[in-house]
């Protein structure tokens, strides 16, 4: 069992987790302008990803453009990882390797606490993204208190580049934003990944 | 079997290749200036990929950037593809998923002959993708051949992202530069993959 096993009909009830579903949790966040190379980036490469129509191409020109660019916002104080493997509890199915994780240490060269948001890239539909995303929100949430930084919440994102679906997991609450955020308003979503790194979302 | 399966030594004698090894083939093309927004790109990212490590950084960090960059200098008359199957011959085991691939044809929707160059990306150790690339160019080999577009050459990139090793297959005869060309000379990695999309290299 790994992440990617993970469907949303079976890891709430797994985990024991309460469901609560919002509309536009997120939609009043103050959005943070993009950076002139990162407009640039999308312009240049988000039709491509789309044509391409590969998880791949997504998650390589706009999402990991997305994250640099919410790394330069925060000056760096943050790290970024991709592909790492990220094993957590193989007892619980909570292993695998994450496409995108945010960790609010500066360490760049290896993962510490805490994590803070989780990304999960998807071809075609988001939603199949969901359950695989909040198995890695809990994971985070473990991995966090294992080594004493339990912060209050932990974030996750589903996408395909062009949609974006945010989570929000607080104890055992986990929060949906019924609402899909595109990347033609990236202002919008940077400002959401930079709320949740400030842990105000 | 697939194209990851293939080492050098088993591509060689299943596909009946001769491989010749040369030093600086490629050494002397007439380079190519990254764009300024490449220049920005690499700087920004390129230590990031070589920091996380993983094979997936390094090709959404790096090489994509640089494919990108080669459709801009060809004012996107050619096509990119990332991460797309590549089933061309399932009784010899040319099927697969291909990191990134090059057509000479504009249409981005869909791959077309002829498939020009075949880019592999590894983690660090290039000499482990050159069978699986060997394999990739002879599948492309077939592909253009079946498709009527019986193009001379097909060329063949294994690269870590800071280095990139380059191939030629012409008919039966595999050249191998064995130089390693580094992500710091950017403008010499654009002008061989310029040269080779112009079938010249």
């Amino acid at each position: 069992m790994a992440y990617s096993n993970w469907a949303l009909e079976s890891v709430v009830p797994t985990f024991q987790l309460e469901k609560i579903d919002t509309v536009g949790l997120f939609s009043e966040i103050e959005p943070v302008p993009p950076s002139e190379y990162l407009t640039t980036g999308l312009a240049k490469k988000a039709p491509l990803a789309t044509a391409i129509g590969t998880e791949k191409a997504r998650s390589e020109m706009i999402v990991a453009d997305v994250l640099v660019d919410l790394l330069d916002h925060l000056d760096r104080s943050i790290s970024l990882f991709s592909g790492i493997d990220f094993n957590v509890d193989a007892e619980n199915g909570l292993t695998g390797v994450c496409d995108f994780l945010v960790s609010l240490s500066p360490n760049q060269f290896y993962l510490e606490a805490p994590v803070i948001i989780l990304v999960e890239a998807k071809n075609t539909d988001v939603k199949l993204g969901l359950g695989q995303c909040v198995a890695e929100m809990l994971a985070a949430q473990r991995f966090n208190a294992e080594r004493g930084n339990d912060i209050p919440c932990v974030y996750g994102a589903s996408t395909t580049g062009i949609d974006w679906v945010f989570l929000k997991l607080e104890e055992k609450c986990l929060y949906f934003d019924m609402s899909t955020y595109t990347i033609e308003r990236c202002d919008r979503i940077l400002g959401i990944l930079s709320s949740m790194v400030a842990q105000k979302a | 079997m697939a194209y990851s399966e293939f080492t050098l030594e088993t591509a060689l004698s299943a596909f009946h290749i001769e491989a010749v090894d040369t030093v600086g083939l490629f050494s002397e093309i007439t380079t190519v200036d990254p764009t300024p927004h490449l220049v920005t790109a690499l700087a920004r990212k390129a230590p990031l990929a070589t920091t996380i490590g993983t094979e997936k950084a390094k090709s959404e960090m790096i090489v994509a950037d640089v494919l990108v960059d080669l459709l801009e200098h060809f004012d996107r008359n050619i096509s990119l593809f990332s991460g797309i199957d590549f089933n061309v011959d399932v009784e010899n085991g040319l099927t697969g998923v291909c990191d990134f691939l090059v057509s000479l044809s504009p249409r981005q929707s869909l791959l077309e002959a002829p498939v020009i160059i075949i880019v592999e990306a590894k983690k660090d150790d290039l000499l482990i993708g050159l069978g699986q690339c060997v394999a990739e160019m002879v599948a492309a080999q077939r592909f253009n051949a079946e498709k009527g577009n019986d193009i001379h050459r097909v060329y063949g990139t294994i690269t870590s992202g800071t280095d990139w090793k380059f191939l030629r297959l012409e008919e039966d005869n595999l050249f191998i530069d064995m130089s390693t060309y580094t992500i710091e000379r950017c403008d010499r990695i654009l002008g061989i993959l310029s040269s080779m999309v112009a079938q010249k290299a």
